[in-house]
């Protein structure tokens, strides 16, 4: 069976389980799900800033090959900008189901307050989402138009933009000791990019359409953004626990040795940095290696979001609240319900609908790319 | 004390004499407690006690919180209050003073809050906290309630993507129902976790599903007296303490002061200088909550 099958199968499948969540958002409302006063983001804020994050590397792809000419990255340009649109889709979604209102959604537009990053995001979002969908529409006729270049190269700032603000966001909160960084921007932006250039690396191995070029460039890509990454994140762990301050201490404890240990040390350590690199500096020259790689690096990107948001929030600001009026709905314990999970997984196929719809319609009138060498 | 032991053992020897017994020890109880103050031997009775315990008279008066002077304090806030009131909204300024040695941890402004505002399960607006200090033998504790700081700068409402919520002039920081959108950010920029999510829950959902009366009563938030409903606002919304802005308004202390048995609790303007509150700030054992964090507080501790 062909991957792109595969995708599709899983994809369609996902769906309609997710669809429970669904209902039962829909239903229960905030009920459903384990976030509160004192934990008031969860599961899904998490998939937001990952999705969006995939979205802004996915662009870098499409931004190198049709903005800067990098012709090695031309065959899987259409991919990362299938990809892009649909992670901000699938983004985009997370976000407005996890709102308390989100048929007010369009005061975001009308009302925006211009001092806050989460009213200037929508509008950098709105314009990030016309200008990928001009895009997709002019490269389908000439992806050589200057128009096409010139529109690539517009959007590069836009995404740096919105993905360091995206970081930005959780940067500014200075209630929250451990999103309250310089460095917060920077690694969303980074992270963002080695997701996204990481799932373009992916979806080209697995719909046959990479090129040895294109292969080489994500793989160094990757490489590159992995390494920065490291950085940021060792600069940013090793500071805040030498500095000691309290409350970072006590979510960065949480993060390396509390009860959810194992999404740092499992899911975004090792199957988040330690294999991907290995697979991507030692076998290199095998198509299935670079897809588990990108695949890796992109599925494991929640790992560091979810490390962000929910340790911040589940140490109390102050230690006598967690008993001083408790019960439902005021505890500082969060773990995601079942109907949060149904959700997350109805939006990631939602999301994969997107993108496989894209790509069939574009295959329809596509050019055959020339495909990567086997090992 | 012998006659009424005797009289004890007396009554209770039979079980026809029980009602009796009961009437006689009441009576006996009463006289213990009245004759001896009728009599002037307060003193004396006290003395007695405390020696049988251990304990000497020798009492400590320093020990204890200073007396508020003059008239009582719930008079003087209601004359402050009415006093702010007939200045315009924007020369008043709201605050709030805790005396952190008087409140006994009772959660009696908690649940008059509670009650006030029609508060549904998972929103609080003044938790009580409780702070345990040091070791046994040498311990104590402490209970800080934690209402909305209503801070002169606050980091909870340039968040607001919407302009949902902001601070009036009159120093409460507020929210408006219909224009939140729910998205939590401002909790989440609340260095005091002063901000309740409104998830949609009931009492009655823990009661067989039904609604109870008391949670169909319109809550005078605001003034708006909102019935809360399935998914309507305020379910969905960031919801706050506000001063009980609807009583102060008709002249009326906030639920919490009023209710605060220990009278711990302290409310009026700041910018009166003739102010309960603002007497009560002018002393040097006046604490806030995370200063460091630049929010001027307006709610005040007494330590």
């Amino acid at each position: 069976m062909k991957p792109v099958r595969v995708l599709w199968i899983l994809t369609l499948v996902g769906f309609v389980i997710g669809l429970v969540g669904v209902f039962q958002r829909v239903i229960g409302g905030h009920t459903v799900a384990a976030y509160n006063t004192y934990v008031p983001w969860g599961l899904w804020v998490a998939a937001y800033a990952m999705m969006i994050g995939l979205s802004v590397g996915a662009y870098l792809v499409a931004a190198l090959a049709y903005g800067f000419r990098v012709q090695a990255l031309k065959p899987v340009a259409p991919i990362a900008l299938f990809a892009a649109l649909a992670t901000l889709a699938g983004g985009l979604m997370a976000i407005w189901l996890d709102l308390g209102h989100p048929d007010r959604f369009w005061r975001l537009f009308l009302a925006t307050n211009p001092t806050s990053i989460m009213g200037l995001m929508v509008w950098f979002y709105t314009l990030y989402g016309i200008l990928l969908i001009a895009l997709i529409v002019l490269t389908q006729r000439n992806s050589d138009a200057g128009i096409v270049r010139n529109l690539s190269l517009l959007g590069l700032p836009l995404v740096i933009i919105f993905g360091g603000a995206e970081g930005a966001l959780f940067g500014v909160v200075s209630a929250q000791a451990l999103w309250e960084s310089g460095l917060t921007p920077i690694l969303f932006l980074v992270e963002g990019a080695l997701s996204g250039v990481a799932l373009v690396l992916f979806l080209s191995v697995v719909l046959d359409k990479a090129t040895e070029d294109a292969v080489r460039w994500l793989r160094g890509l990757a490489l590159g953004l992995l390494a920065a990454a490291i950085v940021l994140e060792w600069a940013e762990i090793s500071t805040a626990l030498y500095a000691g301050i309290p409350a970072k201490t006590a979510s960065l404890n949480l993060v390396l040795f509390g009860p959810f240990w194992w999404v740092f040390w499992f899911f975004h350590v090792g199957l988040g940095i330690v294999v991907p690199a290995l697979l991507l500096l030692f076998l290199n020259r095998r198509t299935w290696a670079l897809a588990t790689a990108g695949g890796l690096l992109a599925l494991t990107a929640i790992a560091s979001k979810l490390n962000l948001v929910i340790p911040a929030l589940v140490v109390p600001e102050f230690e006598g609240l967690r008993t001083a009026f408790t019960g439902t709905g005021l505890t500082f314990n969060y773990f995601p319900t079942l109907a949060e999970w149904l959700l997350l997984v109805w939006i990631v196929s939602l999301s994969a609908l997107v993108f496989l719809a894209g790509v069939w319609w574009m295959g329809r009138a596509s050019v055959q790319t020339p495909r990567l060498t086997k090992a | 004390m012998p006659q009424l032991k005797e009289s004890v053992l007396d009554a209770l020897k039979t079980e026809e004499s029980r009602r009796a017994f009961l009437a006689k020890f009441a009576s006996a109880v009463f006289a213990g407690l009245v004759a001896p103050a009728v009599a002037g031997e307060v003193a004396p009775v006290q003395a007695a006690a405390a020696e049988q315990s251990g304990l000497t008279d020798e009492f400590d008066a320093t020990q204890l919180p200073e007396a508020v002077e003059g008239e009582h304090p719930i008079k003087r806030m209601m004359a402050d209050l009415r006093r702010a009131l007939q200045k315009p909204m924007e020369q008043r300024r709201w605050g709030m003073v805790i005396d952190l040695r008087k409140c006994t941890g009772c959660n009696g402004c908690n649940v008059a809050c509670i009650t006030e505002n029609k508060l549904p399960p998972g929103v609080t607006y003044r938790p009580v906290m409780t702070e345990t200090h040091g070791t046994y033998p040498n311990v104590a504790r402490r209970f800080i309630p934690r209402p909305c700081m209503q801070c002169d700068n606050p980091p909870c409402t340039p968040v607001c993507p919407v302009n949902a919520t902001w601070k009036r002039s009159d120093g409460i920081v507020v929210v408006d129902y219909d224009k939140c959108i729910g998205c939590r950010y401002c909790i989440t920029a609340c260095p005091y976790a002063a901000r309740s999510f409104d998830s949609g829950y009931f009492y009655g959902d823990f009661e067989g599903g039904e609604r109870q009366p008391y949670e169909l009563l319109p809550s005078p938030e605001y003034g708006e007296n909102r019935v809360r409903a399935e998914e309507g606002s305020p379910i969905g919304n960031v919801r706050k303490c506000h001063f009980c802005i609807h009583r102060i308004e008709r002249g009326e202390l906030p639920a919490c002061t009023l209710s605060c048995m220990g009278r711990a609790t302290y409310f009026g303007d700041l910018n009166d200088s003739k102010s309960l509150v603002s007497e009560l700030i002018g002393q040097p054992n006046v604490m806030r909550l995370r200063e460091e964090m630049g929010t001027e507080p307006k709610v005040f501790y007494l330590v």
